[in-house]
């Protein structure tokens, strides 16, 4: 059993560590991201991430530190273009994902070993996780996680209802403000595991997987976590039979990644097959 | 100066000048309808899109042409048919097809010996590898894109500023699909120059700048398609004098253009809608 015998392996336990801590973290910061529609923002700013990380490479100071204020700097910029009215956010937000992404990639280009590098920054290395990284993620889970249930009914008030929230006094900017550095955190704390490109799979397609199942907000984050979890698993499991056994290297990020979009797939196409019945 | 004349003169540098004026104009112009038609975003995930149809080609031995014009145009009717019906919120299933096409495409090219020189290539683009082959393609995709755009500009123009009275003249919501595909075309061409994450700044960002100066949808063609050739030019030019990335050099010009227009422009006061 594959499923049990690729985890003997020290590294391979940090990386599925790493790898359920991230998917408890991405399932309930997704279930909220997808209550308020903000999939367009999350990828803007998984891209607005990589220049503050490209900067603290280059500088060989801690990638971490780049990344978090990179991470509430660009949420801080986004959630003030978001909320502007006289703004096309949609042409707006890419045109700020994109100028970023550029910053990053001439500033890796400058780098001696450049393709090597933005592979690592682009996709991450979750084999290459070790307890520093893993006690980083449960730091930044921490607060993540607090902020979220501190604040939960008011968030859910604005998703629902951001006239209502605002007319009962709420500020709804500062909680749009929230909820996008909790989002910036997560992308940060993913960064070593799946990297700044594949980290918006583990926080989307969870929450839409679990919102074709479930309309009740707990047992959405519920079925988010643990649809993130088991995916986590089989992807690592499975990228490490292909590699040991049938010499065929398969990077376990996006095999985790592939592994959550099918199940999505599997469900969706499952609910309409029985939705026509 | 005289080293960087000397730089530019070379036929390697010709050949990229060309190409990226030629991408940078036809993106720009059919940009202008993909931003009046707020479909940027879908464009940056059509990007993403294309990139397991890239891998995919390469592997096969086919034209990279051909494999992300299949993976693009399959994207962008799954895209057209799911923003119709209102039951799923379409952002949140772009996201999630988006993003499993994107690790998809990483997946492939990880199993593959020699892959990370080729998928920095894919993602930032290589504008120096640019052969007459590609400048063709190029052309011809132009010409065709552009006569698309002409024959149907009324259309376009109606449809994106009054979609009820579109509908109700029976032009239906197909004029969408066909800017969408009309993007992934030019998304194709320019993805070679400068890979599939940065290509949406050609598009977009152009042809933004272009409307902060003009309301008129055919002027603003015209000057998106100069913004996006000079941004191209300029890039290259910076790019090749400090040696760093041609994508993200012509990326930030077309974003330095853009803002010095919103200042000269002064729609920063805020009351000028973008």
């Amino acid at each position: 059993m594959d499923l049990i015998n690729a985890f003997r392996a020290p590294f391979m336990q940090r990386a599925l560590v790493e790898m359920l801590l991230l998917s408890i973290l991405a399932g309930v910061v997704g279930v909220h991201v997808l209550l308020r529609r903000l999939a367009f923002v999350t990828d803007a700013l998984t891209h607005t991430v990589f220049p503050g990380l490209a900067i603290a490479f280059a500088l060989k100071a801690s990638l971490i530190g780049g990344a978090l204020v990179s991470a509430v700097f660009s949420a801080v910029l986004l959630t003030l273009i978001v909320s502007g009215r006289n703004v096309d956010h949609d042409a707006a937000l890419v045109a700020i994902t994109a100028s970023f992404f550029a910053v990053g990639v001439i500033i890796v280009s400058r780098s001696h070993s450049f393709t090597a590098d933005l592979n690592a920054l682009l996709f991450g290395r979750i084999l290459t996780v070790n307890r520093t990284a893993i006690i980083e993620t449960v730091a930044i889970g921490l607060v993540v996680l607090l902020a979220l249930t501190l604040f939960s009914k008011e968030l859910l008030f604005r998703a629902f209802d951001p006239d209502g929230a605002a007319a009962q006094g709420y500020r709804v900017v500062l909680l749009d403000l929230l909820l996008n550095v909790t989002v910036a955190l997560v992308v940060v704390a993913a960064l070593q595991a799946v990297g700044t490109l594949l980290v918006i799979t583990l926080i989307i397609t969870p929450a839409a997987l679990a919102r074709l199942i479930s309309s009740r907000i707990p047992t959405m984050m519920a079925i988010a976590c643990f649809a993130s979890a088991l995916s986590g698993w089989f992807g690592l499991a499975f990228s490490y039979r292909a590699s040991v056994r049938h010499n065929w290297r398969v990077a376990a990020g996006p095999a985790i990644t592939v592994t959550l979009t099918l199940a999505f797939v599997v469900v969706a196409a499952t609910r309409w097959l029985v939705g026509r019945r | 100066m005289n080293a960087l004349w000397t730089t530019m003169s070379t036929p390697l540098m010709m050949r990229a000048l060309l190409e990226v004026v030629l991408v940078g104009a036809l993106a720009g112009a059919t940009g202008v309808h993909v931003v009046l038609r707020r479909q940027s975003f879908f464009t940056l995930a059509l990007s993403h899109a294309t990139f397991p149809g890239v891998v995919l080609a390469s592997i096969a031995g086919l034209s990279i042409f051909v494999g992300g014009l299949a993976f693009g145009l399959v994207f962008a009717v799954a895209v057209h048919l799911l923003s119709r019906q209102r039951a799923v919120d379409e952002t949140s299933v772009i996201g999630v097809l988006l993003a499993g096409a994107f690790a998809f495409g990483a997946l492939l090219q990880s199993a593959r010996p020699g892959g990370s020189r080729d998928l920095a290539a894919f993602l930032v683009g290589s504008i120096l590898t640019v052969t007459r082959h590609d400048i063709a393609i190029t052309v011809a995709v132009g010409v065709v894109v552009l006569l698309v755009v002409a024959a149907l500009h009324k259309e376009f123009i109606l449809t994106a500023f009054d979609s009820d009275l579109g509908a109700a003249m029976g032009y239906g919501r197909h004029l969408d699909l066909v800017v969408l595909i009309l993007a992934t075309v030019t998304l194709v061409v320019t993805i070679p120059v400068l890979g599939t994450v940065l290509s949406v700044a050609l598009v977009s960002v152009p042809a933004l700048t272009a409307r902060l100066w003009t309301d008129h949808v055919g002027t603003a063609m015209v000057f998106g398609a100069c913004i996006g050739a000079v941004s191209g030019i300029i890039g290259l030019v910076i790019s090749a004098q400090w040696r760093i990335a041609a994508g993200g050099a012509i990326a930030l010009s077309c974003s330095a253009l853009f803002l010095l227009s919103w200042l000269a422009t002064g729609q920063w006061r805020g009351d000028g809608a973008l």
